[in-house]
């Protein structure tokens, strides 16, 4: 019977904790942009082959 | 206007590849693709050397169009200078420098799509980031390999400018506060949602089937899930509370600190001395529900800033000529008596004299009036504007926040926080309620004390402060204000916060600025006088015009609308005088009267006039009046039925004639008011004691706007920078501004309504409590309902209301 | 070291694929061998007169097929394609991909062949035994290793909504298997239910419903957010919404299972529980599908034309209408008449063929053009297929709901007289027969339709060419150090363990509190003194009982209406299952229910109905089991079973173990004495005799006193 109590604490201070790293999410802005995330996934980076993907080198600095 | 469009439809129309715009004139070719000018071309040409133009596939015509960017190479120097560097950059270490920059121009999938695969283009970039809202891209690159300036001007060669301003520089004060919220939010939230779980059984009266063990159990967690909600969420509304009674009044805080204290209390007597369930749930709902109103009513507007003053206009460094030798010094280092060097579309960055160089001067963001004003050496010249052509050397007469302009911000009215003069409606009532229900709870106290149940008396008494715990008048306040917030910014007029409409509501005087807010430079009127022109010499001005990008010139070139213009051999510009060609060897001139060597007797006041010249022969003249924005009149003869409407303006008042003709002589006008004596002549209004709306544009204005009641900035391109103000409010919809006017008020109604509801609610409650028959339940169920029911009812009529007087064109 | 920032990698195509047709292959057993039991439903020799392809067999067997293997294949595909495009960054093992694979393709294997040899555990959803189940607990884990291991090699800083779909998935199943197979083994072959009776109910539909939910329902959701918006090419509607509404689902779902047990003999507050967080789950259900179907506002005009669109809309659409109406089934009195009738065959279908199926269609048809880089084989193909399935779910979904209306007024029909209408339940079998051939109808016309699915797959990879990797590029995710707080920001990001331990938490939370209470608190069980273990015979009985997948459609729990304590008797008491395990209280009554069965006929009746139904109640749908009086009985595990209870706390005496096949004879032979006395020959030793002592003991120990129950 007493074991309930124990239990219930435990998932209850899990559930604390739990609480606590959604706070270090918000903190560390994983919800800070709720917009662009979603357009960013309708990006294709079309395959290209090896040699025509070495981004020539530099094109300013002229 | 419409003719025009009519024209550009008969003529073949190409349209740009990269901005969609309708090319004009001389179509630009690249690779079988039309662009309508070179800045385009060019972002195309970077994009296509490194097989970037999937950015055109992304979305269509994703481009902006590049007409307007400065090509001047070097306006990036002082982005070499160190220390403004320093001041710019999130982050910096040996190799890898981070830095956020706001792009105003974000505004598709494409524009991400380029800025984070920036890589791309330069190997020393490492990534690119967008906050797509923000319209912010944080670039993370290596410094040894790309410097800022580079990086700045890559952005700006692929037609993503960066803003710099020196508001960035003195920037890093981040939002923490509705964090804050949301913590306490989840918080409450948790804890509720747990404290319901435990509580389930009692509302369904299946006490008895949990047995003692679980009943004890569940309420002890109940006890032990409410300590966070009363020693953390519910901490901002103590403190609101504490305040207001320290300052002698009662707000709406008050009575809420007292229930959640009194259920707590209680609960806690009621679980341990009595052994009873308490009341712990309905804290937890009540604390829930009151922080999701309060976040609710937190609505921003990430895109705008409303507390811009000069600093975030004005530049970050300025070029500084020490013995004929050009150094790049950060704007705060300038001092009076600097020799500065500004260049073509460069700002003025504080008031000097001009040694040498053709000034002309555009003080459109100042004063709102585009047409720039030329000025001769030894002239004082204001900060603020933006020189438009041949480089100028000044010498600084005052530091840049001592200005003309500037000055402004030294005006105390800008050191004091807004004080929220009047108090809110919430507020005023609550004290009555407070004190009312502390009466009847007493009443019920002494009753049942009397009649010898003291006990009876207690839960009467306790019940009372409980049940008529006003979460439900709460709520009213903040989801009313937070949907006429939401149903304004649908209508493009955006508020800084929702305490402007409650101030919104109270207004009684209405002051316009003139210029740029009543004129706008867009509806000008060009009038000709004099010998009829030929469709040969329209042309020939035509493809004169065509050459200057004189605001003037802008406007006779629109008059003439689809004229076909006539190849010229050259034609010059001598600025801040005019135009000069030689057609079929005839010199033909365009511009002012000393120019083209014309008279100026007998010639219409209240406008700039253009004259048309050929060899020296004055053949006629062009008459510029700056037009009145579309619908001003009845805006302005609305308002002015219900209050006093006063003009304001910096210019001569030779347009009194004709602003009278227009709106009456009702309006008080005043003229050539400096800043600083529009914002004096608010302050005297006030002092009246009447509640001022201000409405104005430049930043010459913002002293006004500061210190009037509700100032309302109004600006023809949302993201532009606009001054200082409560409100920001998108030029094209002026003519809704009685309706918003009269819609803050309707809010305030709306508010009272559910007050009244929620008084009901309350009514019932007590009708229960002072019999001393709440039950846990009773609370867990009236709580919610009550506070719900509120809720959807000013959502609803909110709504409703904006649909029925037009400002939403849909109820959703 | 500059420079270097931009890494190049490629993404596996190759698992996608086989995923995806084993995806397809096994969708098409699946539903076939559910046409297959949906006509035994009304054609009982569709049941080919042998144990193996009885409907008792055959069910479990589609529902597994058609859960693990069609769906669970088609999440598998769905995740591998989309996860490392959302992370930028491979899979982290290969090697364990393709253990994931085959090791996935050999559980249901196995299961393929031990459900239809009765090896079962009867629990429903997790019939396999526990050999088999350790084998999907492995499995499982590798695949969770996989994707957290991709997890914290990601390149891309922020984790898309789809991932913590995808994760709180894989955790809670994980939870949710290991919680519910807990067994103690008698064999290889056998073990039983570490919970007994009630304790057991609660515990497996816990699990039942999350089963649902966090197999059929959050990966979905997932795959939702990722494969609608690139099918239609536009971000999903509200990020926001998708954020909120993944966290309260995820945290209300735990809660919702007992409102499978509604009336039954589960404490009342746990019931109420149920109900509560079922209603409760409306809003985040519907803030999902709400989100998916305004993603597609402005683009109807792409639906028309294109089928994957369309698959997702009424898959959408349908997960919208299961999620109100499993709401609405767990309120008490709606629950009270839809409950145990084919209401909720209909609506788990609905769930099923429209939600999954559909959705899975959609994502197969947009996925083989892009992996083949080409164009769909045939639109118009598609589209037929489309209709097809849109048709066969309405003729399944449709007669259903009447089936169950008319069955369960007809249960509760009173006469004036006060007594039952239809005393005789084969009257409402009899009546919803013409149903059952229509859903039948209905399920052919969908798995048709699957077979044009197949002939355009193959024909689309037959024009294109298989991009076995597909290579892309992004730059490091380098951790940096900025602002104070900025480490946990860190750890949160690189470490999604963080995540994984916080979605464990939400659902340790739920099931703890739901479940200890019940399991701890004696209070919450009235023992019934009379009640005692089951005899030696009468275990073997149940035991064969269970391998037939009887509780399929006989219940034994009758609830506590007038209408059934009048057509069963006295209604079912908790105390009374406390030596059940696992619990038969079963969850459709296609046949009568049998907690009072004992004691009701004669041992001959039975032997009669066993060998052929019809003969004792004419026109019954109920296979004959012939082959029960021939089949001898092999009674040699008994003594390990009786020790296995014992090891569970069932009070057999000390060294039981030993005497307990002597007593079992001596029941065996009473019984077929006795049925020889009717003129019926069985040897002692035959299955009939031993699974007619156990229907002889059903719910008969409550009578044998009138004392206590509380």
């Amino acid at each position: 019977m007493e074991v309930i109590f124990l239990l219930i604490a435990i998932s209850l201070i899990l559930a604390g904790s739990f609480l606590f790293l959604f706070f270090r999410a918000m903190k560390g802005g994983q919800f800070d942009d709720n917009h662009t995330p979603a357009i960013r996934i309708l990006f294709e980076n079309e395959p290209k082959t090896k040699e025509k993907k070495e981004p020539s080198p530099t094109t300013k600095s002229k | 206007m419409s003719n025009q469009v009519k024209i550009s439809i008969s003529r073949e129309t190409s349209t740009c590849y990269h901005c969609g715009e309708e090319c004009k004139d001389d179509i630009l070719h690249f690779g079988e693709k039309d662009f309508c000018c070179n800045g385009c071309k060019l972002v195309y040409e970077v994009l296509s050397e490194n097989d970037l133009c999937n950015y055109y596939e992304i979305a269509d015509k994703p481009g902006l169009s590049q007409k307007s960017v400065s090509g001047r190479d070097n306006r990036f120097d002082y982005l070499d200078d160190v220390d403004i560097i320093r001041k710019l950059v999130d982050f910096q270490n040996e190799e890898e420098t981070h830095i956020t920059f706001s792009v105003p121009l974000i505004h598709c999938a494409s524009c991400i799509w380029l800025l984070e695969n920036l890589h791309k283009l330069h190997s020393g970039i490492i990534s690119g980031r967008v906050e797509f809202i923000k319209k912010k891209v944080q670039v993370k690159y290596l410094h040894d390999k790309i410097s800022l300036k580079e990086l700045v001007r890559l952005l700006s060669r692929i037609g993503y400018e960066p803003t710099i301003n020196l508001a960035d520089a003195d920037k890093k004060t981040v939002e923490v506060t509705d964090k804050k919220l949301i913590y306490k939010l989840a918080v409450a939230g948790f804890c509720f949602g747990n404290m319901m779980l435990f509580s389930l059984p009692e509302y369904f009266a299946e006490a008895e089937l949990l047995g003692e063990g679980f009943k004890k159990t569940f309420n002890y967690l109940n006890v032990m899930l409410s300590l966070p909600i009363f020693f953390y969420a519910a901490t901002d509304y103590y403190r609101s509370a504490w305040l207001s009674i320290r300052n002698k009044a009662v707000n709406m805080d008050v009575p809420i600190a007292i229930g959640i204290v009194t259920l707590f209390t209680y609960s806690l007597f009621d679980i341990f001395i009595l052994g009873n369930e308490g009341y712990m749930d309905t804290m937890g709902g009540l604390l829930f529900f009151l922080l999701i109103g309060k976040y609710y009513q937190q609505k921003t507007y990430d895109t705008l800033s409303f507390d811009r003053d000069y600093k975030s206009y004005f530049p970050v460094a300025v070029t500084k000529l020490v013995r004929d030798e050009e150094e790049v010094i950060p704007l705060i280092k300038l001092g009076v008596g600097d020799i500065i060097k500004v260049r073509n579309e460069e700002l003025i960055p504080a008031d000097s004299i001009l040694l040498e160089g053709e000034a002309f001067i555009d003080y459109s963001f100042v004063t709102g009036e585009e047409v720039p004003v030329a000025k001769r050496k030894g002239e004082l010249i204001y900060a603020g504007g933006r020189q438009k052509g041949k480089a100028l050397t000044l010498t600084v007469q005052k530091s840049p926040s001592q200005g003309y302009l500037t000055d402004l911000w030294n005006n105390d009215s800008f050191e004091k926080e807004k004080v929220n003069s009047l108090e809110s409606l919430a507020n005023r009532i609550s004290g009555k309620f407070t004190f009312t229900v502390l009466a009847i709870a007493l009443g019920a106290l002494l009753f049942w004390g009397f009649s010898g149940q003291l006990s009876m008396g207690i839960l009467a008494f306790t019940s009372v402060l409980i049940i008529t715990c006003p979460c439900a008048l709460a709520m009213s306040t903040p989801f009313t204000l937070g949907n006429t917030l939401r149903v304004f910014g649908q209508g493009k007029f955006f508020l800084k916060n929702s305490h402007v409409i409650e101030k919104l509501s109270q207004v009684d005087t209405v002051v316009f600025d003139k210029t740029g807010t009543l004129t706008s430079t867009s509806e000008a009127s060009v009038s000709y006088f004099g010998e009829p022109l030929s469709a040969e010499s329209k042309s020939i001005i035509k493809s004169l015009v065509n050459q200057s990008t004189h605001a003037l010139s802008n406007r006779v070139n629109t008059w003439l609308g689809g004229v076909k213009a006539i190849k010229l051999d050259e034609v010059e510009e001598i600025s801040g005088k005019g135009l000069r060609t030689i057609y079929k060897s005839q010199e033909i001139r365009l511009g002012s009267a000393d120019f083209v060597g014309a008279g100026t007797k007998g010639l219409p006041e209240g406008g700039n006039l253009v004259f048309f010249a050929v060899e020296g022969m004055m053949l006629g003249y062009f008459f510029i009046q700056s037009g009145l924005r579309k619908g001003i009149e009845t805006v302005v003869s609305d308002i002015k039925e219900k209050f006093p409407v006063h003009f304001l303006s910096g210019d001569q008042d030779h347009e009194r004639v004709n602003l009278v003709k227009v709106f009456g002589n009702r309006i008080l006008m005043s003229f050539n008011q400096s800043p600083g004596d529009k914002l004096v002549y608010i302050k005297n209004l006030n002092q009246a004691g009447v509640h001022t709306l201000m409405i104005g544009d430049g930043l010459n204005d913002a002293g006004a706007l500061r210190e009037s009641q509700v100032g309302i900035a109004l600006t023809d391109k949302i993201t532009n920078f606009s001054p200082a103000s409560d409100a920001i409010m998108d030029a094209g919809v002026i003519q809704k501004l009685p309706a918003f006017l009269d819609f803050a008020k309707t809010s305030r109604k709306i508010i009272k309504a559910s007050f009244g509801l929620s008084f009901t609610y309350n009514i019932v409650g007590v009708y229960f409590a002072v019999q001393g028959l709440v039950s846990p339940v009773f609370c867990a169920i009236l709580m919610p309902v009550s506070s719900i029911s509120v809720v959807v009812f000013t959502t609803l009529t909110t709504n409703y209301l904006a649909y029925r007087k037009g400002i939403k064109d849909k109820i959703w | 070291m500059p420079g270097t920032t931009l890494e190049q990698f490629s993404y596996d195509n190759k698992i996608v694929k086989y995923f995806g047709v084993a995806t397809i292959a096994w969708g098409l057993i699946g539903m076939l061998v559910g046409v297959l039991a949906a006509t035994q439903l009304f054609l009982p020799e569709a049941n080919l007169g042998n144990p193996y392809t009885t409907f008792g067999r055959i069910r479990p067997l589609h529902t597994n097929a058609v859960i693990f293997a069609f769906v669970g294949n088609a999440i598998f595909a769905g995740i591998y394609y989309s996860m490392p495009r959302l992370l930028k960054t491979p899979m982290w093992n290969k090697a364990l991909s393709w253990f994931h694979f085959w090791g996935w393709q050999l559980i249901i294997i196995l299961a393929v062949i031990t459900l239809p040899l009765g090896f079962t555990s009867s629990k429903e959803y997790a019939e396999l035994e526990w050999p088999i189940d350790i084998l999907i607990a492995i499995v499982w884990v590798a695949f969770g290793v996989n994707m957290i291991g991709a997890l914290i090699k990601r390149r891309e800083k922020h984790m898309y909504v789809a991932i913590w779909f995808y994760l709180a998935s894989f955790v809670t199943v994980a939870v949710l298997h290991i919680f519910n197979s807990l067994a103690l083994p008698v064999s290889f072959f056998k073990s039983y239910s570490a919970y007994a009776g009630v304790q057991d109910a609660l515990v497996q539909w816990w699990y039942g419903h999350n089963a649902v939910a966090f197999f059929l329902t959050t990966p979905f959701l997932g795959l939702m957010y990722y494969y609608l918006p690139k099918a239609a090419n536009r971000p999903v509607y509200s990020y926001k919404l998708s954020i909120v509404h993944f966290w309260s689902l995820i945290f209300l779902y735990i809660w919702a299972g007992p409102h499978h047990l509604l009336y039954t003999a589960l404490p009342e507050w746990a019931q109420v529980l149920g109900t509560v967080f079922s209603i409760m789950l409306l809003a985040p259900s519907w803030g999902g599908m709400v989100n998916g179907l305004l993603t597609l506002r402005g683009a109807w005009d792409k639906v028309r034309v294109d089928p994957v669109l369309k698959f997702m809309v009424v898959a959408v659409t349908a997960y919208g209408m299961s999620t109100f109406e499993g709401p609405l089934l767990s309120l008490k009195n709606v629950n009270a008449i839809a409950h145990y009738t084919d209401w909720i065959v209909a609506h788990v279908h609905i769930g099923g063929l429209g939600w999954n199926g559909f959705f899975t269609f959609a994502m197969l048809y947009w996925l083989w053009p892009k992996m083949w880089k080409t164009t769909l084989y045939s639109t118009k193909l598609a589209t037929t297929h489309f209709w097809m399935g849109t048709m066969g779910i309405l003729f399944y979904a449709l007669p259903m709901y009447v089936a169950a209306l008319t069955q369960s007024l007809m249960w509760k029909e009173f006469t004036e007289a006060g007594r039952l209408a239809y005393p005789n339940f084969l009257e409402t079998v009899i009546q919803i027969k013409p149903m059952y051939m229509l859903r039948a109808f209905g399920g052919l016309l969908y798995l048709s339709g699957a077979f044009l699915l197949v002939y355009n797959m193959v024909k689309t990879a037959k024009q294109g060419s298989f991009m076995a990797e597909e290579q892309d590029e992004a730059p490091a995710l380098k951790p940096h150090v900025d602002e104070p707080g900025e480490f946990w920001h860190k750890a949160w990001e690189r470490k999604p363990i963080f995540f994984t331990i916080l979605a464990t938490i939400a659902i340790l939370i739920g099931g703890v509190i739901e479940i200890v209470p019940t399991i701890l608190v004696k209070s919450n069980v009235p023992t019934i003194s009379s009640v005692m273990p089951y005899t030696p015979l009468e275990l073997q009985g149940r035991d064969l009982y269970i391998s037939h997948g009887c509780v399929g459609c006989h219940s034994q729990m009758i609830r506590p209406f007038r209408s059934e304590t009048e057509r069963y008797g006295e209604y079912s008491k908790a105390g009374e299952f406390v030596y059940d395990r696992p619990f038969l209280w079963g969850s459709k009554r296609t046949g009568p229910d049998l907690h009072r069965e004992g004691g009701k006929y004669p041992d001959s009746w039975h032997y009669y109905h066993m060998v052929d139904p019809t003969s004792m109640s004419p026109g019954s749908l109920m296979p004959p089991y012939p082959w029960l009086s021939t089949n001898i009985m092999d009674h040699d595990d008994v003594p390990a079973k009786i020790r296995t209870l014992q090891k569970l706390g069932v009070p057999y005496p000390e060294g039981y173990d030993a005497q307990a096949n002597a007593d079992l004879t001596i029941q065996a032979n009473k019984i077929a004495a006795n049925l020889k006395t009717a003129g019926v020959e069985v040897m002692p030793e035959s299955e009939m005799v031993a699974l007619i002592a156990y229907l002889q003991r059903l719910g008969t120990d409550i009578k044998k006193t009138t004392a206590s129950n509380p």
